[in-house]
C-alpha cells in the first residue's frame, strides 16, 4: 500500500471514529428533542425511539399554556444578563486597578478576592438567604442578583490580561498627553480589554443562566422562577411529567444554543482564557 | 522652547537612593544626552521631568517655572517611549491627534496638525493604518510625531531607538538630529549607547549610580574625561586600562611585566597608577612588546585582540596587518595622548 493510499485509510478511520463519537455525544439530545414531540404512550416504549412516529405539539401547547414558561426565559434572561453587566463592570474596575495601581493594601484586598473562589457557595448560601430575606428581596431578580454581582474569577481575568498587554507607558504616555484617569480607563484600557472583557460577558453570562441552587431558595412564588428552577418543577416528589419536561427543556435550549452560536469565538476564548495575549 | 534646570534632585525608591543630588542646567534648544550603564539613574531623571514619578526633593525648572508639583500635561513635554506606546487601537492619525483632542482642538485644527507632523516625517501615507501594521521604524516614526503635533517645549526621549535593528538605528539617529536642528526644540534624550550620545547630542551627561561623572560636549569627554569611568566609557572599542608604577623624577612608567612607557609631563608623581590607551591612538612602530591573540580584518581597518602586561587590550589600526596568534609585535602611542588615573579614585591626573 502506497504512503498516500494508507493516510487516506487512515483519516477515513478517523472520520468514522470521530462521527460515532458525536453521535453518542448527540444522542441525548436529539432524544430530548425528540421526546418534546411524543405522545406519552410513545414516551415509554423500550426500545426508544430515535424519530417519533406519531409527531404531535400537544406537549409545547401544554407547556406554554399551563406553565409561565416564556415568563421564566425572560426571568433568566434579564437575572443572566444584569449578572452579566455588574460582572463585566466590577471585574474591568477592579482588575485594572489592582493591575495597574498595585500597593499593598490592594494586594491584600485581591487575595481576600480569591479566597471567595475556593469557599464554595453552599457554605455562605444560607446566610445570604437570610440577608436577602431581611432586605425583603425574595422572589426578585434584585436578590437572585446579589450573589453574582462580581466574580473573583473575573477580576483575576481582567487583572492577568491588564498585567500582560497593557504596558505602563500606554498609560504614561497618555497623562502626558493631558488624558484624565477616567478618560484612560474609558478610552484606553477598555478598548484593549474589548477581548477577555468579551469571553468574561459569556462566561458569566451561561454562569447565571445555568445555576440552580440560590435562585431555588430565594425563589418560592411560581411567577418570579427561573428557567432552570422552572424545569425543576416539572419533577415532584412522587411522578415526573417527563413528557412536558422534554418539551420545556428542547424550548429553553433555543435561547442557549443561539447565544452559544453567535459568541462561540469568545466561548472559546474564555475557556482558554488563562493563555492571554492574541 | 524652553531652558530646563534641575536643581540638587534626589530620588528614593524605598530606602534606596536611586539619584543622589543631581544638578545641571540646559539652555534653550539644546539637545542633551543622558548616558550611562543601565541602573544609573538616567530614565529616572527622565521620569522626573516628565512628571511621572514623584520627586524626593530638589527642584525641576522649566522656564522660569518650578514644575515639582504640575501635572505631567500641563508642563509642556512630550516625551517619545522606548517600546514607542502608541495606542494600539487607534489608527496614526489618532495617535498623533491625541493630545490635541484631548485639548478640546477643533476636528480641523487636529487634522492639519497631523498633517503637518506626518509630512515632515515622511508618515502622511500611514495615517489610516493601525500600530500593528507598521515597521519597527514606521511605529517609531508614530511616536515621535505625536510629540512634535503638540509643540512642547521639551521633548522627551527613553532610548527611542533600542527596539529598531542597527542599520536603522543609524538612519534614525540621523533623522532624530535633523528633526532637531529643524523644530530647534530643546531636547533631553536618555540612551545607554555612548555613540548615540556622542554623534547626536550636543552636551553629553555620563551617569553612574545616581552621580553625573562629567557634562560636556562629545569630543571634550572624549579627550579629557576627568575619570577612568568616562574614559572607559566614551569611546568604541573602550580604552585599554593598564597598573603602572612609577618613582619622583622618572618619567618611566612601569608594567607589571617590566616594560615600561615614558611621560615625560608626569615626572613628578610617585607611586602606582592607570594608564588609559585608546585603541586608536596605538600605532605599529618601536615601544611596547605586545602578544597577538586574534586579528579582524574589516578592509578598511584592523581590529587586534591582544595581550600586554598579562591584560586583555584592543588595538585599532586604520591600516591592514597581519598578524599570527602567538607573535609579539611592537607597537607606540603618542604619550600626550595617554591618560593617566589615580588608581584608587579613578580620577584622571594632572587636569
Amino acid at each position: 500500500m502506497s504512503a498516500k493510499a494508507r493516510t487516506r485509510r487512515n483519516n477515513a478511520l478517523i472520520d468514522i471514529l470521530l462521527f460515532l463519537i458525536c453521535f453518542v455525544l448527540l444522542t441525548p439530545l436529539i432524544l430530548l428533542v425528540a421526546n418534546g414531540f411524543k405522545t406519552p404512550a410513545e414516551m415509554l416504549v423500550w426500545p426508544p425511539t430515535l424519530f417519533p412516529k406519531d409527531p404531535t405539539l400537544e406537549n409545547f401547547q401544554k407547556v406554554f399554556t399551563e406553565t409561565p414558561l416564556l415568563r421564566w426565559i425572560f426571568n433568566s434572561l434579564m437575572f443572566a444578563l444584569l449578572s452579566t453587566i455588574a460582572i463585566v463592570a466590577t471585574s474591568a474596575l477592579a482588575g485594572y486597578i489592582i493591575g495597574k495601581f498595585p500597593f499593598r493594601t490592594i494586594n491584600i484586598i485581591f487575595v481576600l478576592f480569591l479566597t471567595t473562589a475556593i469557599i464554595p457557595f453552599e457554605v455562605y448560601m444560607i446566610p445570604l438567604y437570610f440577608q436577602v430575606k431581611a432586605l425583603g428581596a425574595l422572589n426578585s431578580i434584585g436578590g437572585l442578583l446579589i450573589g453574582y454581582l462580581v466574580m473573583s474569577f473575573g477580576i483575576f481575568l481582567i487583572r492577568q490580561n491588564v498585567i500582560a498587554s497593557i504596558p505602563d507607558e500606554l498609560l504614561e504616555a497618555a497623562r502626558i498627553d493631558g488624558a484624565g484617569e477616567f478618560w484612560i480607563f474609558w478610552r484606553v484600557v477598555l478598548p484593549l480589554l474589548k477581548g477577555p472583557l468579551a469571553a468574561l460577558a459569556v462566561l458569566a453570562f451561561f454562569q447565571a443562566w445555568t445555576t440552580f441552587a440560590w435562585p431555588i431558595i430565594v425563589l418560592t412564588r411560581k411567577t418570579s422562577f427561573t428557567i432552570e428552577v422552572g424545569l425543576a418543577n416539572f419533577q415532584s416528589a412522587y411522578t415526573v411529567e417527563l413528557s412536558l419536561l422534554s418539551a420545556a427543556s428542547a424550548a429553553v435550549m433555543v435561547p442557549s444554543v443561539l447565544a452559544f452560536v453567535l459568541l462561540r469565538r469568545h466561548f472559546v476564548e474564555g475557556i482558554t482564557a488563562s493563555g492571554m495575549k492574541e | 522652547m524652553a531652558t530646563v534646570e534641575i536643581k540638587e534632585l534626589r530620588k528614593s525608591f524605598g530606602d534606596v537612593e536611586a539619584l543622589h543630588g543631581i544638578s545641571f542646567a540646559i539652555s534653550d534648544g539644546v539637545f542633551v544626552a543622558l548616558v550611562g550603564p543601565s541602573g544609573c539613574g538616567k530614565s529616572t531623571i527622565l521620569r522626573l521631568i516628565a512628571g511621572l514619578e514623584e520627586i524626593t526633593s530638589g527642584e525641576v525648572h522649566i522656564g522660569d517655572k518650578v514644575i515639582n508639583e504640575v501635572e505631567p500635561k500641563n508642563r509642556n513635554i512630550a516625551m517619545v517611549f522606548q517600546n514607542y506606546a502608541l495606542y494600539p487601537h487607534l489608527t496614526v492619525a489618532q495617535n498623533m491627534g491625541f493630545s490635541l483632542r484631548l485639548l478640546k482642538k477643533s476636528k480641523p485644527e487636529i487634522e492639519s496638525a497631523v498633517q503637518h507632523a506626518a509630512e515632515i516625517l515622511g508618515i502622511d501615507q500611514l495615517l489610516d493604518r493601525l500600530p500593528k501594521q507598521l515597521s519597527g521604524g514606521q511605529r517609531q516614526r508614530v511616536a515621535m510625531g505625536r510629540a512634535i503635533v503638540r509643540q512642547p517645549e521639551v521633548f522627551l526621549f527613553d532610548e527611542p531607538l533600542s527596539n529598531l535593528d542597527a542599520k536603522l538605528r543609524v538612519q534614525m539617529r540621523a533623522e532624530l538630529k535633523a528633526l532637531h536642528r529643524r523644530l530647534g526644540t530643546t531636547t533631553i534624550y536618555v540612551t545607554h549607547d555612548q555613540i548615540e550620545a556622542m554623534t547626536m547630542a550636543d552636551i553629553v551627561v555620563v551617569m553612574r549610580d545616581g552621580n553625573i561623572e562629567q557634562v560636556g560636549a562629545p569630543l571634550e569627554l572624549y579627550d579629557s574625561p576627568v575619570n577612568q569611568f568616562v574614559a572607559g566609557f566614551i569611546g568604541s572599542p573602550a580604552m585599554n586600562f593598564f597598573p603602572v608604577t612609577t618613582t619622583q623624577g622618572s618619567d618611566e612608567f612601569v608594567f607589571s611585566d617590566g616594560q615600561s612607557f615614558s611621560l615625560p609631563a608626569h615626572r613628578e608623581l610617585e607611586g602606582s597608577y592607570t594608564i588609559g590607551l585608546r585603541p586608536e591612538h596605538i600605532r605599529q612602530g618601536k615601544g611596547l612588546q605586545v602578544e597577538i591573540e586574534a586579528s579582524e580584518q574589516t578592509g578598511s581597518e584592523t581590529l587586534l585582540q591582544a595581550r600586554l602586561a598579562d591584560q586583555e587590550m584592543t588595538i585599532l589600526l586604520r591600516e591592514r596587518f597581519t598578524a599570527a596568534p602567538g607573535e609579539i609585535h611592537e607597537f607606540s602611542v603618542d604619550p600626550s595622548m595617554a591618560k593617566l588615573f589615580d588608581t584608587k579614585s579613578g580620577a584622571r591626573v594632572g587636569v
